[in-house]
């Protein structure tokens, strides 16, 4: 029987080739309206919620094929170790005598630091519980970076909690589910993260680009602020990242444009661990917060401006003392900063809720008070 | 082994035992390329040249997003496997089941790479569509020419993709890390010529 005999459509026949193309023409519709209705550049917790599911699965399948991969390395490295335990142990002995030097230093920096800051009342960050992970997938194209691990909110993940591993800052937890967490590297083309150049301390955007080196876009200051292998920090601008996570060095690209090396292409991204920091409100209360002195406060008055030049510097003292206050309490900058234009007013009581004012340091909260005591 | 001389042409093979025929029928699959039949009725179907292909496909993205460090600091490679269906689907034939199958891998690939939604559903269908209207004039042609239709299909693929990236994120992803993922890609042709080598060229059934 020839195809068509006896069908009640046998003498329909369709253009199957504008057929096709109309139905490719229907698809790309939908897929451009699901690619412009997609909100990923925001980088919200909606963004990525819908993907939980998917993530679980995927994670899993890609556990399965990587945990031969990883038993074998194990064991690879174990016979690798013990053959050269002994050269090994050598060169660690002759490190920890070269370190001892700068544990002892580090210690006496440390606890004169606590008493500066106690003196000063500085609010410092509060300790941040991590928790550790390893990566189970990734995606390394140019157009998307990330990666999956296997820990979720079952661990007490939330969605932009930073993640680093051994070398340095690896990204932040875009997608969260019960036990898989997606990644996005800081290479990928969405992430921007606020940094600074350790020594100059100049601000700056790092943004990703698909490659392992991302750009360091308006960096502020002159134009002597960054050299190639200057260290690059996290800021902590914004609240997204704590400040003070090694990122990478300085490089300048064949372009000519600054890119930062990171330390995390020194060795593969493996387990990584989970910082959980969400933002500024992990901070005490606020109204410690609120009551916390300015630098400004508590150093020496300037010199008195010559009468020639009084409104420049009175207006450049200004800015330098908003600059500072920024730079202090970066938390409350953005409540404060409108009035570091006008002179700030002295407050009235410690229990009025406008106008927040820093306290001096004898009227520190009481959780300051003992620390006080023992440093004076 | 079955000898040269003891070839079983098709036209004797009605008379044969039923041994005889089945041991015919593995000479031809092992010793002529050609592929084996399945089904009852002996036709490829849907399943052969759309279904295990893509399964495979989607099978291969997801043994290479494994996270394997190689030595050398290298790590696997990560082709775009749909590409090559994209391009060779409708070299073999127009089929209404292919643009839907592929906007499912676009969809898998959007979830599993973390992509925008839609974004590699629309860039596969441009390279179906782009490759189904010069469909004719490049069915027939030497391999050489499907060689330069397939990279120019990647081309494609790629420069959209740069596209819809700096449209979404504002941002032009860094080239070198382009040509990387189009090289591996370009890879793929192998891919297509066997595609195309098995369900094209050796069975003119399907024509």
């Amino acid at each position: 029987m020839r195809y068509g005999d006896n069908q009640p459509f046998e003498h329909l026949k369709l253009p199957i080739t504008w057929g096709v193309m109309i139905l490719v023409a229907a698809i790309c519709v939908v897929g451009a309206l699901m690619f412009l209705g997609d909100r990923r550049g925001g980088l919200d917790a909606a963004s990525y919620g819908n993907r939980a599911g998917f993530d679980r699965a995927a994670a899993k399948s890609n556990n399965l094929l990587s945990t031969p991969a990883h038993f074998v390395s194990d064991r690879t490295n174990g016979i690798e170790d013990y053959f050269f335990a002994v050269s090994e142990n050598r060169v660690l002995k002759q490190k920890i005598v070269e370190l001892e030097k700068y544990r002892d230093a580090y210690r006496q920096a440390k606890e004169l630091n606590r008493r500066y800051e106690v003196l000063l009342n500085l609010r410092t960050e509060p300790e941040v519980e991590s928790i550790t992970a390893r990566s189970v997938s990734v995606s390394r194209g140019p157009f998307n970076n990330n990666r999956l691990i296997d820990a979720g909110t079952s661990k007490g993940l939330a969605f932009g909690n930073p993640v680093i591993n051994e070398h340095g800052l690896v990204g932040r937890v875009v997608g969260v589910s019960p036990d898989v967490s997606r990644v996005l590297m800081v290479t990928d083309v969405v992430s921007r993260v606020p940094v600074m150049v350790a020594r100059t301390d100049a601000r700056a955007m790092m943004v990703g680009d698909g490659g392992g080196f991302p750009r360091l876009e308006f960096v502020r200051g002159g134009p002597d602020v960054l050299k190639k292998g200057d260290q690059i920090l996290t800021s902590g601008d914004g609240g997204i990242f704590p400040r003070g996570l090694p990122v990478g060095e300085a490089r300048r690209g064949v372009d000519g444009v600054w890119r930062v090396d990171l330390y995390t292409n020194r060795g593969p991204i493996d387990l990584v661990k989970v910082l959980k920091f969400k933002d500024f409100t992990q901070l005490p209360r606020a109204e410690e917060v609120l009551r916390t002195p300015l630098v400004t406060d508590l150093l020496p008055a300037p010199p008195a401006p010559s009468a020639a030049s009084h409104s420049p510097s009175a207006s450049s003292a200004s800015a330098s003392s908003g600059a500072a206050s920024s730079s202090a309490a970066p938390a409350s900058s953005s409540s404060t900063s409108p009035s570091s234009a006008v002179p700030r007013p002295r407050p009235a009581a410690m229990s009025q809720p406008v106008a927040p004012r820093p306290q001096p340091a004898t009227e520190a909260p009481a959780s300051a008070s003992p620390a006080s005591v023992s440093g004076g | 082994m079955l000898a040269p001389q003891r070839r079983p042409r098709s036209s004797s093979t009605r008379s044969m035992t039923p041994s005889a025929s089945r041991r015919a029928r593995l000479y031809k699959a092992l010793f002529e390329n050609r592929t084996p039949r399945r089904g009852s009725g002996g036709i490829v179907g849907p399943q052969d040249w759309l279904f295990y292909p893509a399964l495979m496909a989607i099978l291969a993205t997801v043994v290479l997003a494994t996270d394997l460090p190689l030595s050398f600091g290298l790590d696997l490679p990560e082709p775009v496997w749909p590409v090559a269906l994209a391009f060779a689907w409708p070299l073999i034939r127009p089929s209404f089941i292919a643009p839907l199958l592929l906007g499912v891998m676009g969809l898998f690939l959007d979830y599993f790479w973390g992509a925008p939604l839609g974004f590699y559903v629309i860039s596969l269908m441009a390279v179906h569509a782009a490759t189904l209207l010069i469909r004719s004039y490049i069915v027939g042609q030497d391999t050489w020419v499907v060689i330069g239709a397939y990279s120019l299909a990647v081309l494609l693929f790629f420069t959209l993709g740069v596209v819809l990236t700096t449209l979404d994120s504002g941002v032009v992803p860094r080239l070198i890390s382009v040509f990387e993922q189009m090289f591996a890609t370009w890879c793929l042709v192998v891919f297509v010529l066997i595609l195309l080598d098995r369900f094209l060229n050796s069975d003119v059934r399907f024509n």
